[in-house]
């Protein structure tokens, strides 16, 4: 299989600069500025195939917007190579531009005060896209996205989640084998989510279509990316299977009990001194978390140490979050290899 | 090929949409009227006492004026672009831009079109006949080509200059005065140049060449043969500042660094 994106030591520096005080300050500033640079994006390299869904995924400004943008051929790297569908998106733009569809979340790509309809079209006319082909394809996306309805409306005039899905929509017009989608589910409420996943997953298998997402919400990746690309001040700390991630992190499970009387801390400790646990209390002095390797003697070890000693109201086995394993992550910036 | 008709496709969208806004597009075309109105009173107003002026007559002047309005009202319909650093910089709608495959600046001119200025091609003619049948003025077959020449040649001119100054958005966001500052300084281009001094006069020649987009196209008409050699480098020096500040722009945008959200 071909490698649609391949990036290799790609690298973004923002200069940036600052103002002295007073007066003398700003003269100063005439001659010589004080700038600081800012490496938002720090050598990082990936791959990705043909077809494949990718979540990219980090904290606030840990750069995923910015290599966005040099992806897209919006923004000149500061150093390293980029081949994305076989080209270079900055060098040749305008060529390269026709093989890929972008969303920005956080800012609209449709004309503000004409009908989507018209905006359509504009892209259409901009994409070159033949009548038939035109037609064939964006009845289905139409259909699919639910937007017939808006079609005739101003873009001004609808609500975010009717925008975001004629966003989509506008993207597609050409068909383009590469699809990158920054936020796209920022704001948008679980209806509209889910069917902005269901279409993507809808493309992805229909025509091939390789998706790039960054998202701030790990539903969405779990219900679509296999694979995630973890951003962290710049870098790539992780980049590998979902699954393996949540394994690798989540070796644990959590035992929660709810007891029928009061329990302490040391007296739980005592009771699993044999195994390696992590208590916790849970809501109330009722309830306690055990923290345990996913080991079945130590789970069943446990379980059968402490209800044999305590009477219990309820219990139930968890599994760690990824929404807590990504946490737990950028809390400590960097990834254990299992 | 591809582009004169995405043009006309955004032509077609631009008058759907002013349709539709019937009433903005009237107070748009009176306001230009009453502008241009203005301006002509000036030039009336400053001739009132003396008929000569560095050796140019009131018509002579008005004739100017009125050739100056054509290229002038063309620039102004296609090159809006005295906000680009606030609306496409500071704003980051660039990055939209960016993502579609025609060129940057071609695009910024479609989006930011304002057929009502066209009208001032009108004002501009009507002002050319009256001023040029007062002065007895004659015109033969081929003037009206070498008149479509030299109106393009003004209008890149234009169009070179608030180019080459919208790029310095690219390098600095910051805000500048110097756009309507330009605005003023191109107004100098419609009053012979020989009413300066020197300084000023090569400034306005070889600089900020808004010489010619108004007085050296026009002493072709005039039949002012010293300015003759002025007169045909006009579609030179457009073509020239049009294609250096193109240049600028495309290296501009390789420097762009976008709003950061
Ligand atoms: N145009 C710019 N000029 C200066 N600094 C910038 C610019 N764009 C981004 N940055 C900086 O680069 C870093 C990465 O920003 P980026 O927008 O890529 O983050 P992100 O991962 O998309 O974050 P978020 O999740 O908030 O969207 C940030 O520290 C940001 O301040
Ligand atoms: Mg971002």
């Amino acid at each position: 299989m071909q490698n649609i994106i391949d990036v290799q030591g790609l690298k973004k520096e923002f200069k940036s600069f600052s103002s002295r005080s007073g007066l003398k300050g700003a003269f100063r500033d005439l001659f010589t500025r004080n700038y600081t640079i800012k490496t938002a994006v720090d050598d990082i390299s990936f791959t990705i195939k043909k077809g494949e869904m990718v979540g990219y995924i980090g904290e606030n400004g840990a750069g995923k917007s910015t290599s966005i943008k040099m992806l897209t051929g919006i923004l000149t790297p500061t150093d390293g190579k980029i081949v994305v569908n076989g080209m270079n998106p900055h060098k040749e733009r305008e060529k390269f531009v026709k093989t890929i569809g972008v969303v920005f979340g956080q800012r609209s790509q449709l004309w503000w005060d004409i009908a989507v309809q018209e905006s359509f079209r504009l892209l259409k006319k901009i994409y070159n896209v033949p009548d038939q082909q035109y037609e064939e394809h964006m009845k289905d996306v139409i259909e699919t996205l639910d937007i017939g309805p808006l079609l005739d409306k101003p873009v001004r005039k609808l609500s975010l989640g009717q925008r975001m899905r004629c966003e989509l929509a506008a993207a597609l017009i050409h068909n383009p084998p590469l699809l990158f989608l920054d936020e796209p589910t920022i704001g948008l409420d679980v209806l509209v989510k889910l069917k902005i996943r269901e279409f993507l997953k809808r493309i992805n298998e229909k025509y091939g279509t390789t998706i790039l997402l960054t998202t701030h919400d790990l539903s969405d990746i779990e219900a679509l990316c296999e694979r995630v690309v973890m951003l962290d001040e710049g870098k790539i700390i992780y980049d590998g299977p979902l699954k393996e991630l949540r394994e690798n992190w989540a070796e644990g499970k959590q035992i929660q009990f709810q007891f029928s009387e009061k329990a302490t801390l040391e007296e739980l400790q005592h009771l699993t001194q044999e195994h390696l646990v992590v208590w916790e209390k849970g809501e109330s002095d009722l309830v306690w978390v055990a923290s345990v390797d996913a080991d079945e003697t130590v789970i069943s070890g446990v379980i059968g140490k402490v209800t044999a000693a305590k009477k219990i109201a309820d219990l139930k086995i968890l599994e760690i979050s990824t929404e807590e394993i990504i946490r737990n992550i950028y809390v400590e910036g960097a990834v254990r290899h299992g | 090929m591809e582009y004169i008709s995405i043009f006309f496709q955004y032509v077609g969208q631009y008058l759907k949409t002013r349709l539709t806004y019937r009433a903005d597009m009237i107070v748009e075309i009176f306001s230009d009227l009453l502008f241009q109105a203005v301006n002509l009173v000036f030039i009336l107003v400053v001739f009132g006492h003396t008929n000569l002026l560095a050796g140019w007559s009131k018509d002579e002047m008005i004739f100017i004026y009125g050739f100056f309005l054509v290229p002038f009202s063309i620039f102004a319909s296609f090159f809006n672009i005295w906000d680009f650093t606030d609306r496409y910089i500071v704003k980051g709608e660039m990055d939209r831009i960016l993502t579609r495959p025609v060129h940057s600046l071609f695009q910024i001119v479609l989006e930011r079109m304002e057929l009502e200025s066209l009208f001032g091609v009108v004002t501009g003619l009507v002002v050319m006949f009256y001023a040029g049948d007062k002065l007895g003025l004659e015109i033969s077959w081929y003037d009206p080509f070498i008149f479509i020449l030299l109106v393009i040649g003004g209008a890149l001119v234009y169009a070179g200059i608030f180019i080459a100054l919208a790029t310095i958005g690219f390098w600095s966001d910051s805000r500048t005065d110097i756009m309507p500052m330009m605005y003023n300084i191109g107004n100098y281009g419609r009053y012979p140049v020989d009413i300066y001094n020197k300084v000023i006069k090569y400034v306005l020649t070889w600089i900020l060449p808004f010489a010619f987009v108004g007085v050296y196209p026009s002493s072709y008409f005039l039949e002012r043969e010293e300015w003759y050699t002025y007169a045909f480098l006009t579609p030179v020096v457009g073509i020239v500042f049009f294609l250096i500040a193109v240049t600028l722009w495309n290296v501009g945008v390789t420097k762009y660094r976008g709003a950061g959200n």
